[in-house]
């Protein structure tokens, strides 16, 4: 188990994350707003550019499934059980209600599970607006250039749907705030790169978590509260080893607890719920329109697994690798997630040529870490122990 | 990854097991001139792959749904890796071998098997050293993240083709330009120029192709239906390897005539026609034969695969070649329903066919490595039943027999026969 070396003191702030996550996805603060009359749309991947509909004025929140492993009768009947279990899961919280405040939903052509999930969203579930983006597989010029087109014609039938115009001026005061969030994530984790972590690897996935659940600005203020008291705490965290997360879409902290638990602490990651969401920070260029900045960040950011090519993830994972000073990657894969298990042996060979053994798991998501799981990670940790020797 | 010595003999295999059928075929006279075409098609196809190397060709290997007419109007030489790989189901029943390859490179079961085979056959060196992998995101993720390893297992460059989700002007005109941007990789890698007159011409000729498709596609509306119950698996793999090659004329003109024979003497493919079955996606390859043999003895027929081999549209110029390419990408069957948002349009249109070929149920072979067809089976099922034709799921796999067993096949067929007979 990964044990408090300095301080153990408890974050008070976390229990603000942990309230939302806990009711979402109908938290007291959705429902505040929509009783407000304000609009609700919720995002399927992080390829869509979240700040334009956050500069329309709407709570833009992430389709998310369950927190836990559960049944999926509704996710299998209309999905089927070959789909990954990621876009059944939340599939069947839409199916059964769970979003139904939902003014819009938004999604990308990103994979094949996000892309199914939209089209039987919209036909079984229905929302007022609907808008698949397309996203090209390279970041190359002309990419670039469709996908910027895909973002304007976005917003335009965004402005349509509202009669209303996104003015650049919203739009560069949304980039603010999410750059805002950006950058305290980012110092959330340079705790983490230091030799006794004050924060845990679940708590950050809990803060995580909260980040695309709730309006930003509350969210930049509950981080800094956090940050702040973090800094004060004195803690220090200590494992058996230090270990990096690669692979599918997760969202839950009791699966890196699990890992946790058994000794390895868990310091950097590479997941679309969390670095892959908040690392690259929209850079504004004078004379560019702010749309234009805004579509390149999100094309040029950490590549997700559907990218080519593949190294371009590869690489960044490596830094991270050396960053956060990680002992062993642990790879978990979606059942059914075939953009990650493609990748999985080439990265496999790109990590062990810089000496970081991978353990690859195969999970469903919204597991907490089976008996299994932790016999695999007990494995693990032992080997990387052995190697240092 | 220690990759084996280079052996083609699965590839060996599958001519000489063309050039088998083509012998016997004079003794089979339930086979039509146009299976002789055929067959030698396939020989052909694969012999020019197999000599290749000696000929000094460049070998250029692809994925599915692949622009594979711009391969040859630069006379590269084309691999279908996907469709190299049903082959040597169909035909040598050697999968096993294949997809035990995939599984040593790490490649997790759930990966679709021709894709877990592909790979596992580079890696056994049972498919000749491509100069060069040529891979794109139609149709699904396995097919947009399959040719990296290809190219590692091989040591070959390659060019990843983003062909893009919908049909919109932009969308296309980005493909035109991934299109034009291939081009000139190969160009420079090959040392072989791009022949537009040729390109012309074979836009033409697939123009040509898809108004025979749509001939033959109406003749399949007659009752009894003439087209046997697995010719579909040709009409795709013709267009697979000779796209707007003057081989798949012949043969396609030669199928509608034998079927317009067939039609116009009111003859069908079973004796007794029973049952007119939509076919939704792929039944296994590997089950071809006993397929057949069920269709015969239940007199059920397939009459329509909206999802696969039924042309809706055509159109193509060849004053703009290039632009023909692009906009047959966005025709073909399966790209046109299964890439690309699943509309209500889309939905109404399968609805319409099922009347429109008198359909009595359908059949949605539930490939369990394709995720993205299988998705939409509920969707299927929910309108054909609205129109109350009922619709049967197989589980299956393409190409890996350890799936499910004929047995099994049959009583679940049997029992959705029984099911049609007592409405
Ligand atoms: S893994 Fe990739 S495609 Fe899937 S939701 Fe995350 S960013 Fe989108
Ligand atoms: S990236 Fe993987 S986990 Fe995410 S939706 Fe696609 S298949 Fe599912």
């Amino acid at each position: 188990m990964v044990v408090a070396q300095k301080s153990n003191v408890t974050l008070k702030s976390l229990d603000l994350f942990r309230e939302v996550n806990k009711t979402f996805p109908k938290t007291t603060q959705i429902l505040d707003l929509k009783q407000q009359g304000k609009k609700v749309f919720g995002w399927f991947c992080t390829y869509v550019p979240e700040e334009v509909i956050h500069a329309a004025r709407i709570l833009p929140i992430r389709i998310t499934g369950y927190s836990e492993e559960v049944e999926l009768d509704d996710g299998n009947a209309y999905f089927y059980i070959n789909n990954c279990s990621f876009s059944r899961s939340c599939l069947q919280l839409g199916l059964r209600g769970g979003y139904e405040f939902l003014d819009g939903v938004v999604g990308g052509s990103t994979c094949d599970g996000a892309r199914r999930l939209f089209d039987l969203w919209r036909h079984y579930i229905g929302t007022p607006f609907h808008q698949v983006i397309t996203v090209p597989r390279k970041s190359t010029e002309p990419a670039h250039e469709l996908y910027y087109q895909q973002v304007v014609e976005f917003q335009q039938r965004l402005e349509e749907f509202l009669g209303i115009k996104i003015t650049d001026e919203a739009l560069v005061k949304s980039i603010g705030v999410y750059n805002e969030s950006r950058a305290l994530l980012k110092k959330l984790y340079d705790f983490r790169k230091l030799d006794a972590p004050p924060v845990t690897g679940a708590e950050t996935m809990e803060v995580l978590d909260a980040s695309f659940r709730m309006p930003k600005e509350l969210f930049n203020n509950y981080l800094k509260e956090l940050l702040a008291e973090i800094e004060k705490s004195g803690n220090g965290y200590k494992g058996r080893a230090r270990l990096m997360l690669v692979g599918s879409v997760m969202a839950n902290p009791e699966f890196v607890r699990c890992i946790e638990g058994q000794g390895g602490l868990v310091v950097a990651d590479e997941l679309c719920t969390s670095t892959r969401y908040w690392s690259d920070p929209v850079l504004l260029k004078k004379g560019e329109p702010p749309l234009l900045s805004l579509s390149r960040r999100y094309l040029n950011n950490f590549p997700c697994a559907r990218m080519v090519p593949s190294d371009d993830r590869f690489n960044r994972i490596i830094a991270l690798a050396r960053d956060f000073n990680v002992d062993g990657v642990v790879s978990q894969i979606i059942r059914y997630c075939v953009s990650y298990a493609h990748d999985l042996p080439l990265l496999r060979e790109k990590l062990g040529q810089v000496g970081v053994p991978v353990l690859a798991l195969d999970v469903e998501y919204g597991t907490p870490g089976s008996g299994q799981i932790q016999t695999r990670v007990q494995a693990f940790l032992e080997m990387l122990e052995a190697k240092r020797k | 990854m220690t990759v084996a010595e280079s052996r083609t003999d699965k590839i060996n295999a599958i001519v000489r097991a063309s050039r088998l059928i083509l012998r016997m075929n004079p003794a089979r006279p339930e086979l039509q001139k146009s299976d002789a075409i055929y067959y030698k098609m396939l020989a052909t196809y694969f012999t020019r792959l197999l000599e290749a190397p000696q000929k000094g060709g460049f070998v250029a290997a692809h994925t599915v749904f692949f622009p594979t007419e711009i391969l040859y109007a630069m006379d590269i030489v084309p691999m279908h890796t996907e469709l190299t790989t049903w082959m040597a189901a169909m035909f040598l029943g050697e999968q096993a071998e294949l997809l035990a390859g995939g599984a040593e490179l790490g490649l997790a079961p759930e990966i679709c098997s021709p894709h877990r085979g592909l790979a596992g056959a580079f890696l056994l060196k049972a498919l000749p050293r491509p100069d060069v992998m040529l891979w794109s995101s139609l149709i699904c993720d396995n097919s947009a993240k399959s040719g990296e390893l290809v190219m590692k297992l091989n040591d070959c460059p390659g060019f990843f083709l983003d062909r893009p989700f919908q049909r919109t002007k932009p969308e296309v005109d980005y493909f035109v330009g991934e299109l034009g941007r291939m081009i000139d990789f190969l160009e420079q890698l090959s040392g072989k120029k791009m022949n537009w007159d040729r390109l012309s011409e074979m836009v033409a000729r697939m123009d040509e192709h898809i108004k025979l498709l749509q001939e033959i596609s109406e003749l399949r509306k007659a009752v009894p239906s003439p087209f046997p119950y697995q010719g579909y698996l040709k009409l795709l793999s013709v267009d697979y390897m000779f796209p707007g090659q003057p081989e798949a004329t012949e043969y396609l003109e030669t199928l509608r005539d034998e079927l317009a024979a067939m039609v116009k003497a009111g003859k069908g493919a079973v004796g007794k026609e029973r049952f007119r079955i939509m076919t939704l996606f792929i039944p296994p390859m590997y089950m071809s034969g006993f397929l057949e043999k069920i269709s015969q003895e239940y007199g059920a027929v397939s009459v329509v695969e909206p999802l696969f081999t039924l042309w809706m549209e055509g159109g193509l110029d060849p004053s703009k070649p290039l632009e023909s390419v692009a906009k047959k990408s966005f025709l073909i069957p399966e790209s046109r329903t299964m890439y690309g948002p699943l509309s209500k349009q889309m939905l109404d249109e399968v609805v319409q066919i099922a009347r429109d070929y008198k359909v009595d149920g359908a059949v949605y072979w539930a490939f369990i490595g394709c995720r993205h067809t299988c998705a939409t089976i509920k969707l299927f099922k929910d309108v054909l039943n609205e129109i109350d034709i009922p619709m049967l799921t197989v589980d299956c796999d393409l190409v890996d027999p350890t799936i499910n067993s004929k047995e099994e096949i049959r009583e679940k067929l049997e029992r959705f026969f029984e099911l049609l007979e007592e409405r």
